[in-house]
């Protein structure tokens, strides 16, 4: 009998749990989880990839070397509707010239509009998977997305204020609790208990704290190590950090044609993958009266760079300042620092001249 | 202009309009519309576009944002159409979705109309549909608009057949054959690739284009070859090198810095295409033609030595 997969899926920020989830229970099958993000994983991946391509996939390639050298022997890799779509057969065929032997499931080869072929691609990674089950945790998997998604945005709203420093620790806890979790009753059961455990911290928040809202590529924006933890360096200077850009809202609560109907003056039409999101969830921010935008995207990553003039005519309009970041495999953590310390001052002088 | 009227519709010359304009100009002229093109791109408009696109995107985007500009005040409304997919696993790279938008938000202060044609077939806008919505905005019936757009359609697809052949007409030629592949839009403007065909004239190679072929032929060959590779243009240039490939002795890569598309794909055919020399060429906004230069004729020694010509 053949031995049973040992599959794996690139790093993506936290939701690597959720992932594992589906794997595990769903596909019944053993799932590897690649060492977190490190300067050694985008080196691996630079090294091995074209140069102008978006550092995710610099980043996603070097986590798939990681998790080959950790023992896994299939690797599972997602599409979407950027260059996302071709980063699988451009990962094989760069993993092939290295020399390593595996099996490869390009959920992109099975993206073709059919829902009949993406089922297709669990028969191809567990034939005697049961469709009730890997359903049951498809759903399962929804659910710890959302509550994930819900504390990262508690935690990041409210960290910088919390004196004590317990707030790191429960978030902490909740993102290994989410890992080690096997039921639907364990997920609930970590989110409940981060929930009480934020409550019961006394929080030293000003009346009207600095505001900044962080919008982004899919990639970047939502994986710490990749965006060099900015949410943390805002937070740790007093801000509360709004971030909405994440997978609950962008696809399982998504409404994207209303979206395009709120930003029409900016944008008629989808201008392509997440921009629709990021142009609406700024003019949502600008709205409710935030400090300061920013953009935190990829090096080369298109419809990011296209939509900057409407940020840019955004920003005149509703005058509120917008930092523009880009990340490459060189970006460090001092020139970072500057840019937002800098920043951060900018708005707190400005709060003070405008009520 | 006193007394003159305007041109009703101007378009700009850059990105597709190497690909679709045959298409474009003939629907505007069945409905009796006067157009006006942007001049060929030339270094000056590429500075126009530099100081008026993002800095982080690519090179034919700063060229259309010059072209735009160079049209700005000059017509009634310019005609940009934003392609965004012929259905499920048939689409183009994002930045034409946006380019519309992405005009429209950076000549927003100058009052300039514009005007689009959306073909969107997963949002229920396939070609033919778009085209008549575009004619009754002009204020065309609709049986008007259709009947024009089924002349342009017929114009474009022959004028694809006599790119081909011309192609296949060169192809037979004796000498040494370099085949060129990359976007239309970068081959075709006067200031990025012709200099690059015009020197392959030069140095005595016959250059044959990738993207000169029959679009369905070239799709069907790049299918096979990659599957997931699914941006309409792509597709078209790998199509393109696979078919023509054997009948070449080198092939040249030109890629706008930073293509998306091209920073994928082309890696893909240098990985799966053995036993060809291939040289890759990135053009950006600091390109003078002499490292350029120095670059093909040291490839074509390399053909040249691989023949046997050269001892």
């Amino acid at each position: 009998m053949k031995q049973q997969r040992k599959a794996a899926l690139p790093r993506y920020g936290e939701y690597n749990c959720a992932l594992k989830y589906i794997v595990e229970q769903g596909f019944e099958t053993r799932c590897i989880l690649p060492p977190p993000l490190s300067r050694h994983t985008e080196d691996l991946g630079a090294r091995n990839s074209p140069d102008l391509v978006c550092t995710p996939f610099k980043t996603t390639l070097g986590s798939m070397i990681e998790a080959l050298e950790a023992g896994a022997d299939t690797i599972i890799m997602v599409h979407g509707a950027c260059r996302l779509n071709y980063f699988g057969e451009l990962q094989e065929q760069i993993l092939r010239d290295m020399g390593y032997t595996f099996d490869f499931v390009n959920l992109s080869l099975y993206n073709t509009g059919k829902k009949k072929d993406i089922l297709r691609a669990l028969k191809v990674i567990n034939p005697h998977c049961s469709m009730v089950k890997a359903g049951k945790a498809l759903y399962e998997a929804a659910q710890m997305v959302e509550h994930l998604d819900d504390t990262t945005a508690m935690y990041y709203q409210n960290c910088g204020f919390d004196p004590s420093g317990t707030y790191p620790k429960i978030y902490r806890k909740f993102i290994s609790d989410m890992y080690a979790a096997q039921s639907l009753a364990d997920i609930r059961e970590g989110y409940r208990s981060a929930c009480h455990a934020f409550a019961d911290v006394t929080l030293h928040k000003p009346a009207d704290p600095i505001r900044i809202g962080i919008i982004g590529d899919y990639y970047t924006v939502m994986d710490p190590f990749s965006n060099l933890e900015i949410e943390q360096k805002l937070a740790d200077m007093g801000v509360e950090v709004h971030r909405l850009m994440n997978i609950t809202n962008d696809m399982l609560r998504s409404g994207e044609k209303n979206k395009q109907a709120k930003i029409r003056e900016f944008s008629e039409y989808n201008m392509g993958a997440s921009s629709t999101t990021d142009i609406w969830q700024a003019q949502n921010f600008a709205e409710r009266g935030f400090d300061g935008l920013v953009q935190v995207k990829s090096a080369c990553c298109m419809p990011e760079t296209d939509i900057m003039p409407v940020l840019a005519n955004l920003s005149r309009d509703y005058a509120i300042p917008v930092l523009y970041l880009t990340y490459d495999t060189q970006t460090n953590d001092v020139g970072l620092m500057t840019r937002l310390e800098a920043f951060y001052d900018m708005l707190e002088m400005r709060k003070k001249v405008t009520p | 202009m006193d007394g003159e009227k305007m041109p009703a519709i101007g378009i700009p010359r850059a990105m597709l309009y190497y690909r679709y304009g045959a298409l474009w100009e003939h629907f505007f002229q069945s409905l009796g519309l006067s157009t006006v093109l942007s001049p060929p791109g030339s270094r000056g408009i590429l500075e126009a576009g530099t100081r008026l696109a993002p800095d982080e995107s690519c090179l034919s985007l700063k060229m259309f944002m010059g072209h735009v500009d160079a049209l700005v005040g000059r017509c009634e409304r310019i005609f940009i159409p934003r392609y965004s997919n012929y259905g499920y696993t048939e689409f183009f790279c994002t930045r034409y979705e946006g380019i519309y938008d992405q005009a429209r938000n950076i000549f927003r202060s100058s009052g300039q109309r514009f005007i689009t044609c959306n073909i969107d077939v997963q949002n229920g806008s396939p070609e033919a549909k778009a085209f008549e919505k575009l004619g009754v905005e002009l204020g065309f019936s609709p049986r008007q608009s259709r009947h024009a757009w089924h002349e342009a359609a017929r114009a474009l697809e022959q004028q694809q057949k006599t790119a081909e052949h011309i192609q296949k007409e060169l192809a037979g030629k004796p000498g040494m054959k370099v085949l060129v592949a990359g976007h239309s839009y970068v081959l075709s403007d006067p200031y990025l690739g012709r200099p690059i065909l015009d020197y392959l004239e030069s140095a005595g190679a016959v250059s044959l284009r990738a993207d000169a072929l029959e679009p369905e032929t070239a799709r069907k060959a790049c299918a096979r070859f990659s599957p997931t590779c699914r941006w309409i243009t792509s597709e078209e240039i790998v199509g393109g090198v696979l078919l023509w490939k054997d009948r070449v002795d080198g092939i040249i890569l030109v890629s706008a810095f930073p293509c998306g598309p091209d920073s994928m794909t082309n890696e893909l055919l240098i990985r799966r295409l053995k036993g060809k020399p291939i040289l890759t060429l990135v053009l950006d906004t600091q390109s003078g033609m002499a490292g350029v230069e120095t670059r093909i004729e040291s490839f074509l020694d390399i053909i040249r030595f691989q023949k046997g010509e050269m001892v």
